[in-house]
């Protein structure tokens, strides 16, 4: 719709408040400054990493490839492929538990090369036919940037999706700030970006925080709503929330800044970029920023110095989404940012007794509630678990409304139509009623996985 | 090495799988976790949680509610000691107070434990703090007089019927402390209630010294007859506002003062541990059907009706039990709408408890546990209101 619409009309960003969510008051941020590595001695693609998805290998150790070669395939549908994030030679295939494909470790070469496909110029776009575009990211090994609400795996490449979002946020503590990357310079590069993506679905919607003055000002033509908040306002699932009118919007895509520049990268020079910029952020380590490296690359090579307490946690991603990693691992397709945090070691001695000047918290129960300086954290539990106790703690932030104590309690009865009549689908699985709950409920874990067994269901 | 550190290290090797007291586990965690702050890393997402735990919740409740043991220990010294003839200076009102309320608060947690140890044994859950909350509540709701095997009788009743059968701390719907209450009311209604239960007598004393009268204010405003006022009867009395407001008269051992309930409502609702809807509405229930007695009292109707709707707040326990009764989150409503009508409807019924049933004096306790009951009815209505209102995905 908006998309149809003349640029002027564009202009008329739509406003738009989330009430709920938290923004954590957690120290350890980066600072804005941007470092460029040099070149790791690998990179690596994460198989596992991608949920939904059976992957089957096309490479084995030893094989040479370019930048862009395809690694392997989802055995579901074969004509989504991933793509090589380096030249060089496929070095160790890394196995988890149950065969499970953890990690294809590629050495690269000094002089790297690169699969090459035709250059796409803007005519050239206005040119090609929906599914030849479609055919091309697919072969590129591309297309899996691109991701499907509610279950957020990759879209699906037969169907027209209603909207395809683009956010152009972090609120995460602590993911790369889209200033970063999105700049005069590539502003050319995203506006083709969302070209194609114009493509591809008949309504886009572009979105920032209103408070990201610089991004609202260089894309102001590009931007559709601004919507403003506490964590997870950055969600593309809590946008979809407040802009849905009806079930049909529910099975938007989306697309990451980043990622969209990526994928109009590859299309305009026919050879996929691989640079990508991390943040290095958390309070375990010292050294705080962004750094410009390439996707796939080690945590050790991102993670610049020693880590700055005894026993590091390597948290890929934000600290609230992200997953503990093996800092001897890579970083993932779709992984923007590397949290290091100290591990919980201490268990403080009357500890229920102190007032609590530094300790964070969502609560008032604590004196630290009227401070509002950023605060350490560590990897404590900091707490036993508990039957719930109905606090409703975990409702008052919930950025798109479920009620995760009911939600859950219905997920543990089993109930299917009354857990999907509770929004479980709309979970952005923020990971906030987890982190909120006193009792020390692991709702967010659940609900990830019942959303996962219920997909499971729809499939087969 | 710390020395508390050392003896429950002492004790771990005991407590845990394959030592002699494993069942205990629950117990030791329960009251190690009193002393050390619990050390467990994160295994699932999110990677860092907040502060705040169950059990500084409920213990936040318990310091809320010191200052109602407290007045208690002393309140009730005082009038045990008036009752007897002795000194009413502040050492032996403390003592003589110390000596009667102490072991019912001692009963009531050796008691309430056991229960729980028992049956988070067999379940194999953790001992909630919920349980140190209502072994607090409990007592402070009992006359002074009230013999320790009644006591003990009544937690067990209140946590083994009012919480444990319904699956324990989450699933039950009533409020333990005030299952027990009621229990001891119906079980034995000559040695709790009557006008001679409130003050004890002490020291050697075998009746009341002349001219003291240990009616309570709420049995004064239900037997006060025409032509006089409740205000003026209880003034009569010596109860001037004031002191009821402080709640200085033979009452239950922490309840009668509305001023610390008012203190230990503020300190909760700042906190966050006490729903604010569910207390307001409790007030406005209070005095919105006080108000509508007085507007349909006639000259010839019982001068209770008439009574001025804050004294109701005022004398007996509806303050205490508005404040903490109502709050408990489990046996609340926990949908936030439907807390203004539950917390609306105990003040309603408490009032109309109070005025129009001679057999109960003090209504609030059986309106909140008569509100318990609605309450998943309500919190079902609410969630399914907000559930249509979405947008479906499936
Ligand atoms: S239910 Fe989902 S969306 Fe709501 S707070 Fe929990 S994780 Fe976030
Ligand atoms: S935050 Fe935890 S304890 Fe509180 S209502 Fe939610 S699930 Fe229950």
């Amino acid at each position: 719709m908006a998309l149809n619409l003349p640029r002027q009309h564009l202009r008329r960003m739509k406003k738009i408040r989330n009430r709920k969510g938290y923004d954590l008051n957690i120290s350890g941020a980066p600072s804005d400054a941007l470092a460029t590595l040099s070149v790791p001695a690998t990179v690596a693609a994460l198989p596992e990493r991608i949920p939904f998805i059976k992957p089957r290998l096309r490479v084995k150790t030893g094989d040479p490839v370019q930048v862009g070669s395809i690694l392997y395939e989802d055995k579901t549908d074969p004509r989504i492929v991933f793509a090589s994030p380096g030249g060089g030679v496929v070095g160790d295939i890394v196995f988890g538990p149950r065969r499970v494909i953890r990690e294809i470790v590629i050495a690269l070469d000094q002089e790297e090369t690169a699969v090459t496909f035709p250059a796409l110029t803007e005519t050239d776009l206005d040119g090609i036919s929906r599914d030849d575009l479609v055919a091309r990211l697919l072969e590129g090994g591309v297309w899996p940037l691109l991701r499907e609400l509610p279950f957020r795996k990759i879209a699906s490449p037969d169907s027209r999706p209603p909207s395809i979002i683009v956010p152009l946020d972090a609120r995460e503590p602590f993911r790369p700030s889209p200033e970063r990357y999105l700049t005069e310079e590539t502003h050319p590069l995203f506006v083709f970006g969302l070209n194609v993506l114009k493509r591809l679905s008949d309504k886009l919607i572009v979105f920032t925080d209103p408070r990201r003055k610089g991004i609202c000002r260089t894309f102001k033509n590009e931007l559709t709503h601004t919507i403003e908040g506490r964590y997870p306002a950055d969600d593309p699932g809590v946008l979809l929330y407040h802009l849905r009118r009806g079930p049909e919007d529910n099975r938007a895509w989306f697309i990451d800044g980043q990622d969209l520049l990526l994928l109009a990268g590859f299309l305009r020079r026919g050879t996929l970029p691989t640079e990508r910029l991390f943040v290095v952020g958390g309070s375990g380590v010292a050294e705080r920023q962004h750094v410009r490296s390439r996707l796939g690359a080690p945590l050790k090579h991102l993670v610049l110095a020693e880590p700055a307490c005894p026993e590091p946690r390597y948290v890929v991603g934000g600290v609230l989404r992200g997953y503990r990693g093996n800092p001897e691992g890579h970083a993932g397709l779709y992984e923007t940012a590397v949290n290091v945090l100290p591990e919980a070691t201490e268990r403080d001695f009357l500890n229920l007794f102190r007032p609590g000047f530094n300790k964070p918290t969502r609560s008032r129960t604590f004196v630290s509630a009227i401070k509002n300086v950023p605060m350490a954290m560590d990897t404590n539990v900091n707490g036993g678990r508990r039957a719930c106790i109905a606090c409703g703690y975990c409702s008052d932030v919930c950025p798109v409304d479920i009620l995760p104590q009911m939600t859950l309690k219905s997920i543990l009865a089993e109930e299917v139509e009354e857990y999907l009549a509770h929004g479980l689908l709309d979970c952005v699985e923020c990971g906030l009623c987890s982190y909120v709950c006193p009792s020390k409920i692991e709702l967010v874990e659940t609900f990830r996985q019942t959303k996962f067994e219920y997909h499971k269901e729809q499939v087969s | 090495m710390n020395p508390v550190r050392r003896f429950f290290d002492g004790l771990h090797p005991h407590v845990s799988p394959g030592g002699k007291y494993e069942k205990l586990y629950a117990f030791y965690e329960s009251i190690e976790t009193v002393f050390f702050a619990p050390l467990e890393r994160t295994r699932r997402l999110p990677a860092v949680r907040d502060s705040l735990d169950v059990k500084r919740y409920m213990f936040l409740v318990i310091v809320a509610l010191i200052p109602h043991l407290c007045f208690g220990i002393y309140n009730a010294g005082y009038f045990a000691r008036m009752a007897s003839g002795l000194s009413l200076a502040p050492v032996p009102v403390v003592l003589t107070g110390l000596w009667l309320v102490m072991p019912m608060v001692i009963v009531t947690y050796v008691v309430g434990f056991f229960w729980e140890i028992l049956f988070a044994t067999i379940r194999k859950h953790e001992i909630s703090e919920g349980l140190f909350v209502t072994c607090m509540l409990f007592p402070l709701t009992l006359p002074p007089a009230t013999p320790l095997w009644q006591v003990a009788l009544g937690i067990s009743f209140g946590i083994v019927i009012g919480k444990e059968i319904f699956g324990g701390t989450g699933r039950n719907f009533l409020n333990p402390a005030l299952t027990a209450r009621a229990f001891l009311y119906f079980a034995y209604p000559v040695s709790l209630s009557g006008d001679n239960v409130w003050s004890v007598l002490v020291g050697g004393a075998e009746r009341y010294v002349d001219g003291y009268t240990a009616a309570t204010p709420l049995s004064v405003a239900a037997s006060t007859t025409d032509g006089q006022t409740v205000e003026a009867a209880l003034e009569a009395l010596g109860y001037s506002p004031l002191e009821l407001f402080f709640g200085l008269y033979p009452g239950s051992v922490g309840g009668t003062t509305t001023f610390l309930s008012i203190v230990g409502a503020i300190f909760m609702i700042v906190l966050g541990i006490a729903s604010w809807r569910t207390i307001l509405g409790g007030v406005l229930g209070v005095l919105a059907t006080a108000y509508f007695l007085n507007f349909i009292a006639g000259p010839d109707s019982m001068p209770f009706l008439s009574l001025n709707p804050y004294y109701h707040l005022l004398i007996g326990g509806s303050a205490f039990a508005l404040v903490y009764m109502t709050t408990d989150p489990v046996s609340g409503t926990h949908m936030n709408g439907v807390k203004w009508f539950y917390g609306f409807m105990c003040g309603l019924l408490t009032v109309l408890i109070r005025v129009f049933n001679p057999a109960f004096p003090e209504g609030v306790g059986l309106a909140i546990l008569f509100m318990n009951c609605f309450n998943p009815l309500l919190d079902y209505i609410e969630v399914k209101i907000r559930t249509r209102r979405r947008v479906p995905n499936v």
